[in-house]
C-alpha cells in the first residue's frame, strides 16, 4: 500500500485549519502541487500567494507570524529553502518566528525533473540553523502526525516531502514526538538509521537476508530518524552499542545529511563501530523515468544496502 | 549651529540625538553616516504623535541604521540610556545591527532588503494598526525589495508606509555610481504605490507626509531626501563616514562643536 506523503501534508492542513484559525499559507505558486487547493478555496483569507518570489515569502510569513499566525510557508525544496536561505536565517531564525517551511519534492524522488529539482542539500542548509528544528517524514501517515505537532509548536521548523506516492512504513500505535525516532524494527547485528521513504529499502533487505542460508540469522535493526534536529540521540547510542555495526540511509548529499549528523555522536562517546554512508556521494542528480532506477545509479538503493550489510559479515 | 530660531520643536530633539549618536559611535565604531541622515525620520515617527507603538509596528530594514533606533529608543524610555556607552561589546544587549533582543525593537535585521517584506507581512496579518518601514536607498539594489513592491499592491496593504532615507551614497560610493536607481519615485508609482518625495529633514514635511500617508489607500512610499552625516561638516556626503571606527579626539570634538 502506498500513498503520498505531500496530499497527506494538503488534506492535514486543510483539516487542521477549520479548528485553528490562526493557521495561514504562504504559498509560491505551488498550491496545487501541496494539494493545498481545498485550503485556498475554503479559507481565502488565509491563503496568501506570493508568486515565484521565495524571499519575499519568508519573510512575509515572518511578519505574519509576528502577528500570532501559525504560518506554513510552501513551495519546493529546491527554490524554499534553497533560493532564500538567508532569508530564512535572518527573518525567519534569528527573529524566531513561528514559520514551518514546507520543502516537498526532495531527494532523487522528483525523478523525472533532474538536477535543479531534485534537492539534496536541504537537511545540509537547514541542519545548520540555529532555533530551527528539522523533520522528514516516513510516509504518509507520519507526516499527518507531524504537520498537527509542528502547528502546536511556535518554534520554526523545516519540514521534508517527497513526490510520488510512497509505500506505508509508520506503525499507527506511535505517535510523532520532536526529538524522538521510532524502531521499525528491532535486531541485534546492524542498525539502518535513515530518514524518509527509502527506508522501505532496509526491509526489502531484511527480506533478502532471510532467504539466504548463509545470512538468514542477521537481524536488522531499522530506526526511522524523521526528528533530524534534534536527534534522539539516546535511541541512536544505545543500538550502536548493541549492534556494533552502522549504515545510515538517506537520498541527500553525503555532506552535511543525516549521517554526519550521527558520526560526531559515536566519536565524542568513543564508540567502536562500523559506519557506512549511504547517500548521494558530492553528485548531481539525473532525469530518469523511476527512482529506484535513480537509486541504484547513484549507490543507494536496495542492492547496494544489502552489499554493505553483507560486507560486515 | 545658531539658536533654533523658528525651527520645530523637533529639530532640537534631533539634535540633541545626534550628540548621542556620536557620543556612542565615537566610543564604539559604528554606522554614523546612515544614523545621521535617518534621524530626524525615526525621530518624527516616534516622536511626531503619529503613532501609537502599543499597537503599530516600526520595521528597521536597514538594519546598520541600529545606532539611531537605539538613541530613540533609549530616550523614549524602553531601556536605560547608559546602555548606549557599550553599544556593539560582548556584554551589551545592543547589537552592532538591529536586534530584537532589545526593548522595542520589532524585528532583527542586518541583512537588506528583507524588512519590507517582513513589513508586508505585519501589515497583512495587523490591518487595523499602521506599519513603518525604513530602508536605504542602496538597499532598493536587492531584488526582494522589488517582490515585496509587487505584494504590497496585491494585498492592497494601505496601512503600509515605507520611508527611504534617500541619502545618495552607499558604501563603496554614490548610488549613482555603483548601481543607479534612476527614477525611484516613477518605478514605485508604477509598481502601484502612492509616492511623496519630501526634503528628509524638514520636520513640517515629514510629518504632514506622514499624516497624508496615514489616510492612503494605497500602500506608501515616502522617498526622503536626506544628507549622509547629516550635522557634521567632513562627515557630510561623504561617504568614508559610512560606517566609522576611531574616530580621532581631535575630529570627535570639531564633531561635537559643530552639532
Amino acid at each position: 500500500m502506498t500513498n503520498s506523503i505531500r496530499q497527506s501534508f494538503g488534506n492535514t492542513l486543510t483539516k487542521l485549519a477549520k479548528n485553528n484559525k490562526n493557521i495561514f499559507v504562504v504559498n509560491a505558486d505551488l498550491k496545487s502541487s501541496l494539494f493545498l487547493n481545498d485550503f485556498a478555496k475554503k479559507f481565502p483569507r488565509r491563503f496568501i500567494e506570493c508568486g515565484v518570489a521565495e524571499n519575499n515569502a519568508a519573510a512575509v510569513a515572518a511578519g505574519l507570524a509576528q502577528t500570532g499566525k501559525t504560518v506554513f510557508l510552501t513551495s519546493f525544496s529546491c527554490f524554499s529553502p534553497a533560493i532564500n536561505w538567508n532569508t530564512i536565517k535572518q527573518s525567519i531564525c534569528y527573529n524566531n518566528s513561528n514559520v514551518k517551511i514546507i520543502g516537498s519534492h526532495a531527494g532523487l524522488m522528483s525523478t523525472d525533473l533532474g538536477a535543479t529539482h531534485q534537492m539534496l542539500e536541504d537537511l545540509a542548509l537547514m541542519r545548520s540553523l540555529p532555533n530551527m528544528e528539522v523533520f522528514s517524514p516516513l510516509d504518509a501517515l507520519e507526516t499527518e502526525k507531524i504537520i498537527k505537532t509542528v502547528s502546536f509548536s511556535k518554534k520554526p521548523a523545516y519540514i521534508r516531502l517527497v513526490r510520488p506516492p510512497t509505500p506505508n512504513l509508520f506503525d499507527s500505535k506511535f505517535d510523532f514526538t520532536i526529538g524522538k525516532s521510532h524502531i521499525l524494527q528491532p535486531g541485534k547485528n546492524v542498525t539502518i538509521i535513515g530518514h524518509g521513504p527509502i527506508l522501505e529499502e532496509a526491509f526489502q533487505v531484511q527480506a533478502k537476508l532471510n532467504l539466504d542460508d548463509k545470512y538468514k540469522k542477521i537481524s536488522l535493526e531499522i530506526i526511522n530518524c524523521s526528528s533530524i534536529k534534534p536527534l534522539d540521540v539516546t535511541t541512536i547510542l544505545k543500538s550502536i552499542k548493541k549492534t556494533g555495526h552502522l549504515i545510515c540511509l538517506e537520498d541527500h548529499q553525503k555532506n552535511g545529511g543525516l549521517g554526519e549528523a550521527i558520526t560526531p555522536l559515536i566519536l565524542s562517546n568513543n564508540l567502536s563501530c562500523k559506519f557506512i554512508h549511504l547517500a548521494v556521494d558530492n553528485s548531481f542528480g539525473r532525469s530518469a523515468k523511476t527512482y529506484q532506477e535513480l537509486y541504484n545509479y547513484y549507490g543507494i538503493g536496495v542492492d547496494d544496502l544489502l552489499s554493505a550489510v553483507k560486507k560486515y559479515f | 549651529m545658531l539658536p533654533f530660531i523658528n525651527a520645530h520643536p523637533l529639530q532640537k530633539v534631533s539634535q540633541d540625538f545626534r550628540h548621542d549618536i556620536l557620543d556612542m559611535i565615537y566610543k564604539n565604531g559604528g554606522h554614523i553616516g546612515g544614523s545621521l541622515s535617518s534621524i530626524d525620520l525615526i525621530n518624527t515617527v516616534y516622536f511626531g504623535n503619529l503613532f501609537n507603538f502599543k499597537k503599530d509596528h516600526f520595521v528597521l530594514s536597514a538594519g546598520h541604521l541600529a545606532p539611531s533606533l537605539y538613541v530613540i529608543l533609549a530616550n523614549a524610555g524602553y531601556f536605560p540610556k547608559k546602555l548606549l556607552d557599550n553599544y556593539s561589546s560582548l556584554d551589551s544587549i545592543l547589537q552592532h545591527h538591529v536586534s530584537r533582543d532589545v526593548p522595542g525593537v520589532e524585528y532583527s535585521s542586518g541583512s537588506l532588503g528583507q524588512g519590507l517584506s517582513f513589513a508586508c507581512g505585519l501589515a497583512l496579518g495587523d490591518s487595523k494598526s499602521k506599519v513603518i518601514c525604513l530602508t536605504s536607498d542602496g538597499e532598493h539594489q536587492e531584488g526582494q525589495i522589488w517582490e515585496s513592491l509587487l505584494f504590497a499592491k496585491k494585498y492592497k496593504l494601505k496601512n503600509l508606509i515605507n520611508i527611504v532615507d534617500f541619502n545618495q551614497f552607499q558604501i563603496d560610493g554614490p548610488v549613482s555610481q555603483i548601481m543607479p536607481l534612476d527614477n525611484l519615485a516613477a518605478k514605485y508609482i508604477q509598481f502601484g504605490w502612492t509616492v511623496t518625495t519630501i526634503d528628509g529633514h524638514n520636520f513640517n514635511q515629514i510629518i504632514s507626509t506622514l499624516k497624508v500617508a496615514k489616510k492612503s489607500d494605497y500602500p506608501n512610499c515616502i522617498i526622503a531626501k536626506t544628507t549622509i552625516g547629516k550635522g557634521i561638516s567632513f562627515m557630510e556626503n561623504n561617504f568614508k563616514y559610512h560606517d566609522v571606527k576611531n574616530l580621532s579626539e581631535a575630529l570627535y570634538n570639531q564633531a561635537k562643536s559643530e552639532l
